[in-house]
């Protein structure tokens, strides 16, 4: 399957991506409405983007009690039927990753689609850092790698 | 083997998912004693205030079981038969089975109150409950709501919605005890009052009567009374278990069970509100009554059934919702204690609230009260509770600490 | 939507441009565009453009025919020319409605109608860097970051103002590569850099010469180079032996042990180290000998014109639309061409501030007429109460655009402009040695393009021969007589059609592109000018001679993501995500200043004030002491306190990157029954 890979050394925070989803979502460049965030943390020196990676077996996707998110079987993309989300919030608090943002003026819980196979934040992306790209199979599960790289960091203090 | 589930709501449902997955031959039968395909008891609420509508409220469509190659037979069990494997229904029929899951949640209980009784006392807590609700829940009526727990306080937020005149009445001296810190409460009262709602705190209720017009009227201990014209009772609720009683199977407030979900009885597993389950944070046995608990469980308790593979890493009890116009959230042990170090995120604005309680260096809960997006936050900080990751130097760093775990993620995948 | 020129694909339907995505195959971007692209759609369909003529009366704008304004406008350019003579006549050409050509055309129509008075934005911004290495190589060559082992990015942010290019500097990182940046603040490609050198505004130089002076002491040069291919060395060479790293530790604020680590970097990397120098190093007093020093980097690393360091590429021969040697003017007198001659001579640019002085006393001649296209001097132009007033005093002022700007404000006649999707033009990306003509995709009645509004007003003139051909495709079909490419050929390549294979080291046969065929360490032409032979460093005033009364010091210019100089403003999406300028600010000025973000300041230089909303960016953004402005806002105008007087001497370009200013918070009016 593709999703979206970040490449921590290439962004650069200039948030065209933001924009690109904000307005693809809202036809404006509201960075609330966007289902990418990049944020740059200066203390530690990181760029960060941050959107969903569309997870086998997602935690939001088996948490939503609205049954409200979906695998589209074409992209595989995670998502959110806004016509069932009850705004509930479950599945933001599920994401360990931070990518569900909430809509509030739809009060609906709102993530990354892909936009059906053609990420718009990946169009807009200068740097390169964004790609829409098929990770190698051992890659596959993300839940899988997110555990190796926890226990990894399992002591923060060295760092 | 045949594979017998009680139950076809959170707990249920990932069970026979999960043992799906692993196992595509086995029998399965799934029992419920609701009339409906699967409903999700999160969104009565959602559906009282009108936010989605009745047919939305229903999480599989009607191949669900054909799909998963499952047998759904709607009935009541009554009994189980140990020895026999065996499980009895109401009208006497009998199903056998090889190994058996009890996901038959709870439902509430109505406290010892003179007089709490009649057609307009209603309980939220089954799409039967909401279905004769429904049409009471009219502009301009009045209800009182017993009980401030999650359940309770979202009926009434419904209420206010939909135009009633709302009473809350909580014994305790705040709301939302099993659900939020102090503060948390505090922002959360003040919200719902706010909003509109008589919320009275430390308030017994002493004897429930009623008026010629058929109004009930509730009589306090400090002596005073309000008059409403329905009450709502979310005071607990305790596991639906009835049909054990001939069974040795150890129960305390739930069916006891261990981390492969396996309770006393060999073959026999049990999830969801029903269990009791070990806590996360110190192995002891709670009954977390929370939807993703019982997902967790169900999921684990259906891998086990099909192999012996998963266990449970515990439950993490975690909670969040939208109510009065702000967000409530908690996870884990968000009180304070002597060996517990607290950290309030003094940055946000006044009426926005942010805790993590840590032991030793590493985060055991967190509160939220406010914006959205510190849902999201509480969200990144549960992996770490969940690994016991001690946070260097002080939670100021949160962020940057979550970010630098998330870019070694990301790392991971752009090579 | 800016000088990129990002390869893109624009969907129409029922006549209009619905959609801009990027052009997967086109070489620059790789099919992505950064937000400012899609704004395109926006641009064409604004709904705020400027669809007919309008003509100032004493009751405000009138609506007249496109004929008759033309017609006006010409009978008003006769009666100027022949009272006050033909060099009362200019033009002004600005960025926002066409590339290469169109600045060849403004150039071309000015000396057929007998004035040599060519201005443009360039003498603000490009220029300078284009003139300081075009004194030490002959040229700007481009960055072949995609092959580099060490980027350097000087004094410039490309995510912003070159976003693809930041593709190609991180693809090139990717094997081995290093990435430093050198700024005044921490930019966002700064955030991405190995090595983020955070320098003092205008100390550049020094921080150039220190370099080559370490790369001299450990020789990590490149003799041969140096021996066959250059001038000067020796006498460059005892210069920079000045600059010890303790030196330039005092001059530019970066470490002593930085410099040198810093040179060893480079030098161990040569010759694949590409330099990029950015606007940050133009717009200072001492500008293009900051900028010479920097360009005599190439001569020592060897990386001049090699793979992977700067590649100087071929141009493609199109035919000159230009008269400078058909019909020279020289001896007209240019604005500014006596006080600036290099900037005439090396550019035959016209000097922007000394013709608002020159509108203002008549002196050394009256210029009273002036036809700007897509520029908004009153925004980017420096001492903005000064442009406004001189303007104000043309007898004749011809604004074409596409919006009513606060130039357009000022004008006798605004006449609507065509965008670049109504024009078809030629576009060169030298880096990859490819050329491309973008298609005429939509077209406005009554917005005709810049090639025929001026073809339509040089035949009104008399002056129709200098126009022969009758429409853009015509043009374009002459300017590639003599090239060797046909221009079906290059219709079929919308990626680009490379004109000529990249070669390297080409001055090995060739010579370099200088007068002396070689690499100028020193300048003879420079020092017949009367300038200085040596990239000679001058500490920018704020450092020679501190005023206390201005104790900061004011960087101008910095651009943001969606904005090109004075534009964009009017799109709506993006005034909603960056509402207004902001001053930036280091925390710990915002202390002693006791402000925060969102407060408002009064920021006063010499020249005026200005009340603007305040910013404190993170600890490490920028250095104590020093403050940015973006420019091209007409509420809190920075220009409006920029000095227009304290010109480089070489190009002069004004000083709009180190203004000493001081900042105080906005005193609140007193309401009146107070
Ligand atoms: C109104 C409401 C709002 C809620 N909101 C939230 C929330 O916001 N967040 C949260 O985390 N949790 C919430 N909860 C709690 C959550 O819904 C439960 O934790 C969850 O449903 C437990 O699932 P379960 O499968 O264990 O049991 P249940 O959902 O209670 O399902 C029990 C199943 O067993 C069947 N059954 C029971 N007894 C028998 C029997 N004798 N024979 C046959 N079948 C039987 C029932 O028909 C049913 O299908 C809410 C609950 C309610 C009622
Ligand atoms: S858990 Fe988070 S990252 Fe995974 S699919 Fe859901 S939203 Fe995406
Ligand atoms: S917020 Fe919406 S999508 Fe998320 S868990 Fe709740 S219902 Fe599902």
């Amino acid at each position: 399957m593709r999703f979206i890979t970040m490449d921590v050394k290439k962004c650069v925070v200039c948030r065209n991506c933001e924009y690109a989803c904000a307005f693809r979502q809202s036809g404006n460049f509201r960075r609330e409405d966007s289902n990418i965030r990049v944020e740059y943390h200066n203390d530690v020196k990181i760029c960060l983007p941050q959107t969903c990676l569309h997870c086998e077996d997602a935690w939001c996707l088996e948490i939503c009690p609205a049954a409200a998110i979906v695998k589209d079987e074409d992209t595989g993309a995670i998502e959110i039927v806004s016509e069932r989300c009850i705004g509930c919030k479950m599945c933001m608090l599920a994401c360990p990753f931070g990518n569900i943002h909430f809509d509030k003026i739809n009060m609906v819980s709102r993530k990354c689609n892909l936009c059906k196979g053609d990420p718009n934040c990946v169009a807009h992306c200068i740097s390169g850092a964004l790609q829409y790209t098929t990770v190698q199979d051992s890659c596959l599960n993300n839940r899988e790698i997110f555990h190796r790289f926890i226990e990894s960091i399992l002591d923060i203090n060295t760092e | 083997m045949k594979i017998v589930i009680i139950g076809n709501s959170a707990a249920g449902l990932s069970g026979l998912e999960a043992f799906r997955k692993q196992d595509q031959n086995s029998s399965v039968t799934v029992i419920t004693c609701e009339e409906t395909t699967p409903y999700s008891r999160v969104m009565l609420p959602y559906y009282l205030r009108e936010k989605v509508s009745y047919k939305d409220m229903f999480i599989r469509d009607d191949h669900y079981y054909e799909r998963l190659n499952a047998k759904c037979i709607k009935g009541k069990v009554v009994n189980l038969l140990v020895k026999e494997r065996h499980v009895v229904l109401e009208n006497g029929q009998i199903i056998s089975y090889d190994k058996l899951l009890i996901a038959t949640g709870s439902s509430p209980i109505r406290p010892p109150i003179n007089g709490l009784e009649g057609e307009g006392i209603h309980h939220l807590w089954t799409l039967d409950d909401v279905r004769r609700l429904a049409p009471a829940f009219l502009r301009g009526k009045r209800v009182a709501v017993l009980g401030s727990g999650f359940v309770s306080l979202q009926g009434a937020w419904a209420a206010l919605v939909k135009g009633l005149d709302v009473a809350v009445i909580e014994i305790m001296d705040r709301i939302m005890p099993r659900a939020l810190d102090a503060r948390g409460a505090e922002l959360l009262a003040l919200k719902i009052r706010e909003k509109g709602a008589d919320l009275r705190v430390g308030t017994f209720t002493k004897e429930v009567t009623r008026t010629g017009f058929g109004e009930y009227v509730l009589h306090f201990d400090d002596g005073s009374t309000l008059v409403v014209d329905l009450i709502i009772v979310g005071t607990g609720v305790r596991p639906n278990i009835d049909f054990l009683k001939n069974s040795d199977i150890v129960v305390q407030q739930g069916i006891v069970v261990n981390e492969r979900m396996e309770t006393s009885l060999p073959g026999i597993y049990a999830a969801g509100d029903v269990a009791m389950v070990p806590s996360f944070l110190d192995g002891r046995p709670v009954v977390h009554a929370l939807w993703p608990t019982a997902i967790e469980t169900g999921t684990v308790a259906g891998n086990c059934m099909a192999s012996q593979g998963d266990v449970y890493l515990g439950s993490l009890n975690m909670n969040v919702t939208q109510m009065f116009d702000v967000t409530v959230a908690s996870m884990g042990e968000f009180l304070d204690g002597a060996d517990r170090e607290v950290w309030v995120d003094e940055r946000l604005a006044e009426n926005q609230y942010l805790k993590i309680v840590l032991k030793e260096g590493v985060p055991i809960g967190a509160v939220a009260v406010g914006e959205s997006e510190l849902v999201a936050t509480l969200g990144m900080l549960r992996p770490l509770i969940r690994q016991k990751i001690r946070i260097n130097g002080t939670p100021r760093n949160l962020k940057a600490i979550m970010a630098q775990n998330i870019s070694r993620h990301h790392k991971a995948f752009s090579g | 939507m800016c000088d990129n020129r990002c390869g893109i694909n624009v969907f129409v339907e029922n006549g209009s441009i619905v959609e801009i995505t990027g052009l997967k195959e086109h070489k620059w971007n790789n099919g992505r565009l950064c937000v400012k692209g899609r704004l395109g759609v926006d641009l064409v369909n604004a709904p705020d453009r400027i669809l007919t003529p309008l003509k100032r009366t004493e009751s405000g704008w009138q609506e007249i025919g496109l004929e008759q304004a033309y017609d006006e406008i010409a009978e008003k350019i006769k009666t100027i020319q022949s009272r006050w003579g033909e060099r009362a006549m200019s033009v002004w050409k600005g960025e926002a409605l066409g590339f290469l050509t169109q600045e060849a055309l403004y150039r071309r129509f000015i000396h057929a109608v007998g004035s040599p008075n060519y201005f443009s934005n360039d003498s603000g911004c490009y220029v300078g860097r284009w003139m300081g290495y075009a004194i030490v190589t002959g040229d700007w060559a481009t960055q072949d970051f995609l092959y580099s082992k060490c980027a350097i990015i000087w004094a410039s942010n490309p995510p912003y103002s070159q976003p693809n290019l930041t593709q190609s500097i991180f693809k090139g990182r990717e094997k081995d590569g290093k990435l430093i940046v050198i700024d005044v603040r921490l930019s966002a490609i700064a955030r991405q850099a190995d090595e983020f050198v955070q320098i003092l505004p205008g100390t550049d130089g020094a921080l150039a010469l220190g370099i080559a002076r370490q790369l001299i002491e450990d020789d990590t040069i490149d003799h041969s180079f140096i021996d066959n291919h250059s001038v000067g060395f020796i006498e460059y060479s005892l210069y920079v032996r000045e600059f010890t790293p303790e030196r330039v530790e005092k001059e530019t604020g970066v470490a002593a042990a930085r410099v040198v680590s810093l040179a060893r970097e480079i030098g161990g990397r040569r010759p694949k180290v590409s330099i990029y120098a950015g606007n940050g190093l133009e717009q200072h007093e001492n500008g293009i000998n900051n900028i010479r020093a920097i360009a005599c980097l190439d001569g020592l690393l060897g990386n001049f014109d090699h793979q992977g360091g700067n590649f100087n590429a071929e141009k493609p021969k199109f035919r000159d639309l230009t008269l400078y040697s058909e019909k020279p003017l020289r001896h007209l007198g240019p604005i500014g061409a006596d006080k600036y001659p290099v900037l005439y001579d090396v550019r035959q640019e016209c000097h922007t501030m000394t013709a608002m002085d020159t509108l203002l006393t008549e002196k050394p001649y009256p210029l009273k007429g002036m036809i700007l296209a897509g520029a908004n001097p009153v925004l980017t132009n420096p001492n903005s109460g000064k442009v406004v007033k001189a303007l104000k005093a043309l007898d004749l002022f011809v604004v074409r655009d596409l919006f009513m700007t606060e130039t357009a404000e000022l004008a006798d006649y605004v006449l609507p402009a065509a965008t670049f999707l109504e024009n078809s033009e030629f576009h060169c990306h030298p880096i990859h040695q490819t050329i491309s003509l973008s298609k005429k995709i939509v077209s406005f009645q009554g917005c005709d393009t810049e090639f025929i509004f001026l073809k339509k007003l040089a035949e009104k003139l008399g002056k129709g021969e200098y126009f022969p051909w009758k429409d853009a495709e015509e043009l374009n079909r002459w300017m590639l007589q003599g090239t060797g490419i046909k221009y079906e050929e290059v219709l079929a390549h919308p990626e680009g059609l490379e004109y000529a294979p990249r070669r390297y080291q080409k001055y090995k046969e060739e010579g370099l592109p200088t007068k002396s065929r070689k690499f100028e360490f020193v300048s003879e032409y420079l020092r017949d000018c009367g300038y200085s032979y040596l990239p000679e460093y001058i500490a920018p005033a704020y450092v020679r001679s501190p005023n206390p009364e201005y104790p900061f010091v004011m960087v101008t210019g910095a651009r943001k993501v969606f904005y090109t100089h004075g534009r964009n403003r009017n799109f709506k999406r993006c005034i909603t995500a960056i509402p207004h300028a902001e001053i930036e600010i280091h925390p710990s000025d915002a202390e002693t200043l006791g402000i925060g973000t969102g407060d408002m300041v009064t920021v006063t230089s010499v020249v005026g004030s200005i009340n603007i909303p305040v910013k404190v960016v993170g600890n490490s953004e920028i250095l104590p002491g020093v403050t940015q402005v973006t420019h091209g806002w007409r509420e809190s105008n920075i220009n409006l306190i920029i000095p227009d007087d304290r010109n480089d001497p070489v190009d002069g370009f004004p000083l709009m990157k180190a203004v000493e200013v001081k900042i105080e918070p906005m005193v609140k009016h007193e309401t009146e029954n107070e």
